[in-house]
């Protein structure tokens, strides 16, 4: 957005190839100390992670017949992920997560976007105590905030559902087609006030001038709001819409914790819920590994393709 | 279901060890001394008892233990409770097994042995288990922990299927106990006429598959069949879908109740009589007995209904066995333990010391002692060891369960609630439960067809 801040000049040189040298090296060591610790994280927490799976969802158990009397460790190649892409209950899993993205990414990214321009445009008073109280929510770890969910939507426990009766209205939140709304919502309430407070930040960092010009010509608030301010902060827009979906793939907490509580919601609900059944109740590591490198492959692809996409709309846009 | 019966009072029995400061030292000693016999490394003291260690969800089995303890002393053996299987108990042994530290002897239950055998958990014990002990065991247990001619666990209780229903109901409204299922439906009818708020059983949707399982076995339906050194799979062969249909037909008719087995909906439904019968194996009878006080008198039990009275046959749903793990040290030892609890009056009469038990023995001998330590007065003194003896005869000896029960039976229940929701049917539950264990078998790398 602004580069005037990397534009510091330099001081003035004496010898200019040695303190050339001199300073390519310490720009070296200043790079390799910078880059150490996040290197050092991404390998043991990512790459030799990611290896692994790679490793167990090539090699895994093989069998004989019935497989009486236990197997031994071969390279099975490509078995796993065969079966993963053959198992309906898998692919459901790809279906009720893409569903949910499709409601979920578009409703908090517009969400969060609007409370954020109603913060800045003043229209709320008291703007410090409602940014609070919208981020309050995000404070609450997931499980706590699934759990009280969870009690508002049990039949017999509820009183939203027991208000809703009195006014002869049935409110079924764990029925077929209500349980994954009812998910997105439990995960809005956490997402719409964190995001919103980026939003709102990349806000307050708009050039005032870039306002006064739009005032000038006549633009209404709801004008600069859409036409001005969002294009500027698109940028922001962009990295909330990419988070939450990643977020979005990676759904595991609240259909868990629902799995309890309805069979609508079932052991492989969701990809990540599908690769935890694999592994520890079905005790099928190659084929949990193999669904983690799939979920893995695509939430790269689906990152890099949104990057790209945002980045040619930019480009278009200038 | 059966993993009611593995509740264990655990904290009334340290709440009670907390007020004995006698009892509270013995423990730290206990403690401490098993803390010294596992960090020496070695598990045997030179000339003194071989210790082995024993992991189970099912109740009585610290009791059990205890006695075996105090009147043994080549073997000593150190019992850990573990959760029940779906709780969390199967997780815990399998991860124990990969980490190699499972313990010696360990409980499964019959669907999760086959699973537990082709991961390599339990030993083959066809040449350690003693021809005496092989002997007194039902041949329908036995055949249920054999595959391929090798024998990889010990039966201890097998659970013929039964129906127990409520009395009083039935007797005031002049409803006959139903012999076949044809019967049970027009009493299911008759029922819900006389008593509009009542229904004669449930359709379980959470335990709901295993059940379902015990009904097409009966019937004589195959879901996974080994007889060619393949696993094939039809959970939708012909005496499965005449099953389906059955029960499709009671429920879009309203003649049962949905519910999720081992609920509170359910144990309340069993309470005020709203639910006036339960299809389950023997074991249930002490289920009831101690989660439905209030039923005293008035509820019986009554043989299976069949399909054909004149060739009968029957099912079991629930029973437990034990195994002895590969990596036991002491398989000889272990083995010996197995025996003792599983053949031995001491040890039956040890578990049903710790609470009501109808579970059914596999070993028949044991039969009367059961009997003899069962007050039937809540059935008004039914002979129900009796009717499970005549029961247990019945059980059809081809059944097999399939390599990975737990996938197979959480994917039948997800699909059984749809079901009782209205959205598919029983025999699409049964069908998609097969297409979901498919791709778990395929990528475990066994033979494997479907019929």
């Amino acid at each position: 957005m602004s580069s005037d801040t990397r534009t510091a000049t330099p001081p003035p040189p004496t010898d200019p190839t040695r303190t050339r040298r001199a300073g390519r090296r310490q720009q070296t060591l200043a790079c390799v100390t910078l880059l150490a610790p996040f290197t050092a994280l991404l390998v043991a927490v990512f790459l030799v992670p990611v290896g692994y799976a790679i490793g167990l969802s090539l090699f895994s158990e093989d069998h004989d017949g019935l497989g009486f009397g236990g197997g031994e460790t071969v390279f099975t190649g490509l078995r796993s992920y065969l079966a993963v892409l053959s198992d309906p209950s898998f692919l459901s899993g790809f279906g009720a997560i893409a569903l949910y993205c499709v409601i979920f990414v578009p409703t908090v990214v517009i969400g969060a976007l609007a409370l954020a321009l109603l913060l800045d445009s003043g229209l709320i008073r008291l703007r410090r105590t409602a940014q609070m109280l919208l981020y309050l929510p995000h404070a609450v770890p997931g499980i706590i905030a699934a759990v009280i969910w969870l009690y508002l939507y049990t039949p017999g426990l509820s009183p939203v559902i027991k208000l809703f009766a009195e006014a002869d209205v049935t409110i079924d939140f764990l029925g077929l087609h209500t349980v994954l709304p009812s998910i997105v919502n439990i995960a809005l309430w956490s997402g719409l006030g964190y995001n919103m407070v980026i939003f709102y930040a990349a806000l307050q960092a708009l050039p005032r001038e870039v306002l006064e010009a739009a005032r000038i010509d006549g633009a209404g608030g709801v004008r600069t709001a859409l036409l001005v301010k969002v294009p500027i902060i698109r940028g922001s827009v962009v990295m909330v819409g990419m988070f939450s979906l990643i977020g979005a793939l990676q759904l595991f907490t609240e259909p868990m914790l629902m799995n309890q509580a309805t069979p609508m919601v079932n052991s492989r609900f969701t990809l990540n819920m599908y690769i935890y059944d694999a592994a520890f109740r079905r005790n099928n590591y190659g084929l949990a590994s193999a669904a983690s490198v799939i979920l893995l492959v695509v939430t790269c692809a689906l990152s890099f393709a949104v990057t790209r996409w945002a980045g040619r709309r930019e480009r278009s846009a200038k | 279901m059966p993993g009611q019966r593995h509740l264990v009072p655990r904290q009334a029995t340290s709440g009670r060890l907390v007020h004995v400061p006698g009892a509270a030292l013995l423990m730290v000693l206990a403690m401490l001394l098993t803390a010294c016999s596992a960090s020496g490394g070695s598990d045997t003291v030179e000339g003194g008892p071989v210790r082995i260690t024993f992991w189970s969800a099912l109740r009585g089995s610290q009791e059990m233990v205890d006695e075996y303890n105090r009147t043994h002393t080549k073997i000593q053996v150190d019992f850990e409770q573990v959760p029940s299987g779906d709780q969390g108990g199967w997780a815990k042994l399998s991860n124990a097994a990969r980490a190699g530290n499972a313990p010696d002897v360990a409980t499964l239950e019959y669907p999760q042995l086959p699973g537990f055998a082709i991961d390599g958990v339990p030993r083959d014990i066809t040449d350690l288990l003693p021809d005496s002990v092989r002997a007194k065991i039902l041949p329908q247990a036995m055949d249920l922990t054999t595959f391929e001619g090798r024998t990889y666990a010990v039966p201890v209780d097998i659970e013929p299927m039964v129906f127990l229903y409520r009395k009083d109901l039935f007797t005031k409204h002049g409803i006959p106990v139903p012999k076949t299922w044809a019967e049970f439906e027009s009493s299911a009818r008759k029922l819900k006429e006389a008593e509009p708020a009542s229904r004669i059983a449930s359709l379980f949707t959470t335990g709901g598959t295993l059940a379902m399982a015990g009904l097409v076995w009966q019937a004589g339906g195959k879901w996974y069949d080994t007889s060619d050194e393949t696993w094939r799979i039809s959970m939708d062969d012909a005496p499965t879908r005449k099953v389906a249909t059955y029960w499709q037909r009671l429920l879009d008719d309203d003649l049962v109740r949905v519910e999720p087995a081992s609920s509170q909906q359910w144990r309340a439904h069993l309470r005020s009589g709203e639910t006036a019968g339960w299809l389950a194996g023997a074991w249930a009878a002490g289920s009831m007995m101690a989660s439905t006080p209030s039923g005293k008198g008035k509820w019986a039990i009554a043989p299976f209904p069949q399909w054909d009275p004149s060739k009968p046959s029957l099912g079991t749903q629930g029973g437990s066995t034990f195994m002895v793990t590969k990596d036991s040290k002491h398989p000889k030892e272990a083995m010996e333990f197995i025996s003792w609890l599983v053949t031995s009056p001491d040890a039956l009469r040890a578990k049903l010391a710790s609470g009501i038990s109808s579970a059914y023995p596999a070993v028949p001998d044991l039969v009367p002692v059961a009997r003899k330590e069962m007050d039937t007065s809540y059935y008004s003194g039914q002979d129900i060891f009796g009717l499970f003896h005549k029961e247990a005869e019945l059980i059809d000896p081809e059944w097999k369960w399939g390599p990975r029960m737990v996938s197979t039976i959480s994917s039948g229940d997800d699909g059984l609630a749809r079901a009782g929701a209205g959205s598919g049917t029983i025999l699409d539950a049964l069908r998609e439960a097969q297409q979901k264990t498919l791709p778990d078998l395929k990528s475990l790398g066994l033979s494997v067809t479907t019929r």
